[in-house]
């Protein structure tokens, strides 16, 4: 009996270890081929996971990519944004980052470069100066770790706080598009008295305010140059009353009941259907709301919106006319990847990016950072006006683009906060504090 | 002798590709994640030990404060609003009856859904413009009781809890009414002749034999609003200013957005321990009543 039991339990680990052995075995055959001749194996993860254009254009480079290098064996992976970053987290914790794979510019990036899981992708941009030379200015900004080294090429330009206005609202209602900061306040008190909600906003994901309304705002208080000091806290806190005054016009569109009721708990989306269905004047967005509402809505509904940029602060010490943005997200080179592969990779990224993808990015109604012309029938009519808005202003930053991860979430919360009637200065001194901790070496 | 032997050598092997998966798959990774909670981490690169830091930063950190307060605000009301609800709808319900057959189906709908379809259709329900809730209550002349439910920090809490004990009444129905089902016709048959019927019989009679099952299923419902997440992060995401925080939300938005996997090892360790201390109170608070 007891030979049995023994028999038994050998057996089963001899099926363990075999099957450990299997699992290691194919691995290694994997790697040796991507060595070899044949095959090489590329991974490719990204978030144009939508059913919407400009996914549907990216994906469709990656598989012409795919077509034209048989010797390629490419696994591409389209992850939904919500979770993308979590995933890309996950991989980045066990260091199994796939070959190339989309980032975000900001925190994530630097994140990622600190922990050395990048590599420069210079060297491809170099090869193509031709395409290198027709990013838009600052477009790299974000993705030089190092002095002359250049880890991602922009996909898409974050232009994050367009005015939306419905010009029928406005001129039904005898109210003028706001030009200064008195106008925008008489805008908002003239729609709540006629039962309109002055501004849309879906701040149900926190960032939104921040991302959308208050990275502006606050540049035309405080200035640039102000908040980069700030922001690598070097002479400037985020306690100085240059901010504290941009908070305090938040709070003032706060108090004026300038957001209908529950912003907070509904999200952009929402906010956007409902200031294209006409119950709200105003909506201060991103261009993702141009690339939204292409999807969603109609022509009709969209030949009433027009656009524009915030109204300035009097005596305030930033530029006018100005949008927050920036360089959005581009394809990064995992450090892992070497020799014949490495090669491929950066192939692959200038499949995707350069200037064919930049060119159909843009028609699918969604903004790049890169100078290209569009074919005017081939978007709609809203994006075409914002295309040419944005062509011609200057971009200041946006603010979660230049904080720690943890301040833009202690700014992000603050600003439900302060919509929930908080305190401008203690938001500040949280901002402050958080902001000097992750600056602190 | 040889056969208990056998048997239980046997038992042992069969238990054994269970018990190394479990092992492997849960056991380990608790350990793992208290063994991180002592160092500062971003999830990638280089970790650094810093003893017990992180708690230390837990325990000053009003929102962890608000996260347990939350918690156990929804953890109370699970108990009192799923457990005796599911008794009663099994008393009511536990014949065969088509018509009983029925409810139960229904009361178990909200079970089949997943979370995130539950989470967005209160969502809409809550809707400060289009909402349903609000809309009923103009239509019953309560304007001055519509409100932003979910953005309201005195109410939102509460607003919460309402579709989450909606959505978890189902299986407790379903364990009740088996308990029911498994008392022996013999018990009826003696407290009909001793003359208990009704609330005496519910309290004398009944709920002595089914207690053990009413036990398990406050544990289960503890340990089920402990780590509630999903219904609140569709509805909210813990916001807005982390006011519906719960801990589990309160782990995953110190730990994914800000990359402090260190800090969100230490809160869920943390969790762990809740869990354990509020189990083992219920333990003791209900072993004393059954004795």
């Amino acid at each position: 009996m007891k030979k049995t039991r023994k028999l038994g339990i050998v057996l089963l680990l001899m099926t363990m270890l075999l099957a450990a052995c299997g699992s290691g075995e194919s691995g290694k055959q994997a790697e040796g081929s991507a060595g070899g001749q044949e095959k090489v194996k590329l991974t490719i993860w990204h978030n144009f996971a939508g059913d919407d254009l400009r996914a549907k254009s990216v994906r469709s480079f990656i598989e012409q990519f795919a077509k034209d290098h048989p010797e390629v064996e490419l696994d591409a992976q389209a992850i939904p944004p919500d979770g993308y970053r979590q995933r890309l987290s996950t991989v980045a914790a066990a260091n199994e980052m796939p070959d190339v794979f989309f980032v975000y510019a900001g925190s994530q990036s630097s994140e990622l470069y600190q922990a050395k899981l990048l590599q420069p992708i210079t060297e491809v941009l170099d090869a193509h100066s031709d395409w290198k030379d027709k990013f838009l200015p600052g477009a790299f900004e974000p993705y030089e770790f190092e002095q002359g080294q250049i880890y991602s090429a922009p996909l898409g330009m974050s232009a994050t706080s367009i005015l939306y206005y419905n010009k029928a609202l406005f001129e039904k209602n005898n109210v003028k598009v706001p030009t200064t900061w008195d106008e925008m306040m008489t805008a908002v008190s003239a729609f709540n008295a006629k039962g309109i909600t002055p501004i849309a906003l879906g701040n149900k994901a926190p960032w939104v305010a921040q991302s959308t309304i208050l990275g502006s705002l606050a540049d035309r208080v405080t200035g640039t140059e102000w908040f980069k000091n700030a922001a690598a806290q070097k002479g400037a806190k985020f306690t100085d009353p240059e901010f504290i005054q941009a908070l305090g016009h938040f709070k003032e569109l706060v108090d004026h009941k300038a957001f209908q009721d529950g912003a907070n708990s509904i999200d952009n989306t929402q906010a956007e259907q409902y200031f294209i269905q006409g119950n709200a004047a105003m909506m201060i967005s991103g261009a993702w709301t141009l690339t939204n509402l292409a999807a969603s809505s109609t022509e009709d509904q969209m030949k009433d919106i027009e656009v524009t940029v915030l109204p300035p602060i009097p005596g305030g010490k930033g530029k006018a006319g100005t949008i927050s943005g920036g360089a959005g997200g581009g394809l990064a080179l995992s450090s892992r990847t070497e020799g014949k592969a490495r090669e491929l990779a950066l192939e692959l990224i200038y499949a995707v990016s350069g200037p064919d993808a930049q060119k159909a990015i843009a028609e699918s109604n969604s903004m790049v950072m890169y100078d290209t012309d569009i074919d005017k029938s081939k978007v709609t009519s809203l994006y075409y006006k914002a295309f040419n808005l944005v062509k011609s202003t200057e971009v200041t930053p946006v603010y979660d683009a230049y904080l720690s991860a943890e301040a833009a979430e202690v700014i992000n919360n603050g600003l439900q906060e302060i919509m929930m009637g908080g305190s401008v200065e203690g938001v500040a001194q949280k901002l402050q504090d958080a902001q000097a901790r992750s600056a602190a070496p | 002798m040889p056969t208990a032997m056998r048997s239980k050598g046997f038992i042992a092997l069969a238990l054994l590709p269970a018990l190394l998966l479990f092992l492997i798959f849960v056991i380990i990774p608790v350990f793992w994640s208290a063994y991180y909670g002592f160092f500062s981490w971003k999830g990638f690169g280089d970790a650094k030990f810093i003893g017990l830091d992180n708690y230390k930063e837990m325990f000053r950190d009003p929102i962890f404060w608000r996260a347990l307060r939350n918690n156990l605000i929804l953890v109370v009301s699970s108990i009192v609003g799923q457990v005796p609800v599911a008794l009663v709808l099994a008393i009511v319900l536990f014949k065969n009856s088509l018509f009983s057959r029925f409810v139960r189906s229904a009361v178990f709908m909200p079970m089949v859904l997943s979370t995130v379809v539950v989470g967005l259709i209160w969502g809409y329900i809550y809707h400060p413009q289009f909402g349903v809730a609000n809309h009923v209550l103009d239509l019953l002349g309560l304007h001055s009781w519509t409100r932003a439910w979910l953005s309201d920090p005195k109410v939102n809490m509460l607003a919460i809890s309402i579709p989450i004990n909606w959505a978890n009444i189902g299986p407790y129905l379903v364990i009740f009414v088996a308990a029911l089902q498994n008392i022996s016709p013999e018990i009826h048959d003696a407290a009909k002749i001793d003359g208990s019927a009704g609330w005496n019989k519910l309290i004398h009679v009944t709920l002595p034999i089914i207690w053990g099952t009413v036990v398990v299923t406050i544990v289960l419902c503890i340990s089920g609003s402990l780590k509630a997440f999903d219904h609140v992060i569709v509805m909210t995401g813990g916001g807005p200013a982390r006011s519906t925080e719960l801990l589990a939300t309160y782990m995953y938005n110190s730990t994914f957005s800000v990359y402090r996997y260190g800090y969100g090892s230490a809160v869920s360790t943390m969790i762990m321990i809740v869990s354990a201390v509020l189990i083992a109170l219920n333990y003791l608070a209900t072993r004393r009543k059954s004795s």
